[in-house]
């Protein structure tokens, strides 16, 4: 954040004041709090769609259909030919817009074909996007239990390939519910998925707990080291 | 009630000392992020060819992401490496105008007579919504400048020099996806391909996210990975060894106050295991 020019420092104190009023419900519920969580959610919901239009709508598809990005040079002449297939893109807008007959009891059906096309593109895309991202897995799952190389053997490698083979048969199998596993040696091994699942959600829940540190660590960060200064500035101390 | 609070006054106190002294301890090396350093540096770009960076990360995960954004940006700027920055979040256009720039300032101030300039070393193609689609229509097009169309200034990608001449896919050399969001990071995996070229993928994950990143970094479809802040810092340290000028002091400090915390965490939960064994103990009626 460019604290350099008064709109900078500003920017940088309300920030802060954001920061201390949502911390500030560490100590208890309090309206300052909740100003600025509305004030957040607000910005958030308001941001999003006014980012769509400037950003995409406008300029990637508004303004060649209206033929605005072409340049009209002081000869009449101009930079390119008009591209009467951008008008195109009203066909699949207009099809788009069919969704907000949801709101209508008699045409409601209309929707419904926009949700159906949507859901039959959807699933069309997971399908091709789990061959590209499963089967790689699936082969790279494939590890030598023996690892050699140059001919010496590798134990650190075999004794890592060896634990990944054994943790990923047995945590599939404490999933395998398909047949009666009493008794079965698959009924058996079952539980000894269980551990193995505790000590990776214990992973997830270690990693969650440093992520949510790294956020305090930035937000400390900004508090005593950029927000002090910008206080101080506009203050008239620094 | 009191208790908590004294909980958060002792990781607020944990973290703000380092910070406060700018005490920092030389990071932990991480094989994962060595090795995404060695990939970006042993690239060879030729010209015409590129890197796509999404950086698909807001406020909420700026704390991570921003730090393995700014590592990645510097590496590829110092090699030369022309940068086609966007995004699949709506949030991130504070970071992808910010970011490159404030990393090409730094090269400059690091190395004056020498520029690092819009148009030259990134453009910035903004948001562009669709997800999967999209990608889907990134990859399949025959010029990728054409595809993308404007930047986020209005001007046609295809103007400035380094990316007028992109073409398809296939002169994609290298995709990072900097991203704390669910999904994102897929999307590209799944289709930023085309016709078995499948460009150099890398990654900078936050800490959430990393027991999900491993696999793809253990099925081999991602080359590189920077987990979290860690990831980021022993990253920036490699590009001291090799970079002695390039200032990675702020960022050595929230790792450290970061293992700070993570010490009095652990403090914490020894303490508070040993107190409920304690007071269970002297519950336990006698005989």
């Amino acid at each position: 954040m460019d604290s350099t020019t008064s709109w900078g420092l500003y920017t940088v104190f309300v920030g802060g004041l954001g920061t201390l009023a949502i911390f500030s419900f560490l100590i208890k519920e309090n309206p300052f709090y909740r100003f600025f969580e509305h004030l957040f959610i607000g910005i958030a919901a308001g941001l999003g769609p006014m980012l769509v239009v400037r950003d995409f709508l406008w300029p990637n598809i508004i303004e060649p259909m209206l033929g605005r990005t072409i340049t009209v040079y002081p000869d009449g002449t101009t930079s390119a030919p008009y591209q009467p297939l951008y008008l195109l893109y009203l066909v699949p807008m207009l099809f788009g817009c069919l969704y907000y007959f949801i709101y209508s009891r008699r045409y409601s059906w209309l929707a419904k074909v926009v949700i159906g096309f949507t859901l039959g593109a959807s699933g069309a895309l997971a399908i091709r996007g789990f061959f590209g991202e499963v089967i790689p897995q699936i082969t790279g799952s494939f590890k030598p239990l023996v690892v050699m190389d140059q001919g010496s053997f590798m134990l650190a490698e075999s004794l890592n390939n060896i634990l990944f083979v054994v943790t990923l048969l047995l945590v599939l199998n404490y999933f395998f519910f398909t047949f009666g596993r009493e008794g079965s040696l698959q009924g058996k091994a079952a539980p000894l998925g269980r551990p193995l699942l505790m000590v990776c959600f214990g992973a997830f829940f270690g990693s969650t707990v440093m992520a949510r540190l790294a956020l305090l660590v930035e937000r400390v960060q900004f508090i005593v080291i950029d927000w002090f200064a910008a206080t101080k500035t506009l203050l008239g101390l620094g | 009630m009191k208790g908590r609070r004294l909980i958060y006054l002792a990781m607020i106190v944990a973290v703000s000392v380092p910070v406060l002294l700018g005490f920092s301890l030389p990071p932990s090396r991480l094989v994962s992020a060595e090795r995404m350093y060695s990939v970006v540096d042993e690239m060879q770009v030729n010209p015409g060819e590129v890197a796509f960076v999404w950086l698909d990360f807001g406020p909420g995960t700026l704390a991570e992401n921003e730090p393995q954004a700014q590592v990645l940006l510097e590496h590829l700027f110092r090699r030369r490496i022309p940068v086609v920055l966007l995004s699949q979040y709506q949030q991130a256009e504070a970071a992808l105008q910010r970011i490159p720039k404030e990393v090409a300032e730094s090269l400059e101030r690091e190395m004056p007579g020498q520029r690092w300039a819009y148009g030259e070393a990134w453009v910035n193609a903004g948001f562009r919504p669709g997800g999967q689609i999209f990608i889907q229509a990134l990859v399949n097009a025959p010029d990728l400048s054409k595809f993308l169309g404007r930047d986020v200034g209005g001007m046609p990608i295809a103007h400035y020099p380094n990316f007028s001449t992109i073409g398809g896919v296939e002169h994609v050399k290298l995709v990072g996806e900097i991203t704390g969001l669910v999904g994102v990071l897929d999307n590209i995996i799944q289709f930023f391909q085309k016709g078995g070229y499948r460009p150099t993928l890398v990654h900078g994950c936050t800490s959430i996210t990393i027991p999900e990143a491993y696999i793809f970094v253990d099925s081999g479809q991602l080359k590189g990975l920077l987990e979290g802040i860690a990831g980021a810092a022993w990253y920036s340290e490699v590009l001291k060894q090799h970079h002695p000028l390039s200032d990675n002091s702020r960022l050595l400090v929230v790792n450290t106050a970061l293992s700070s915390a993570h010490v009095v965490l652990i403090g914490l939960i020894v303490l508070g295991n040993i107190v409920a064994l304690w007071g269970r103990r002297s519950r336990r009626p006698n005989g």
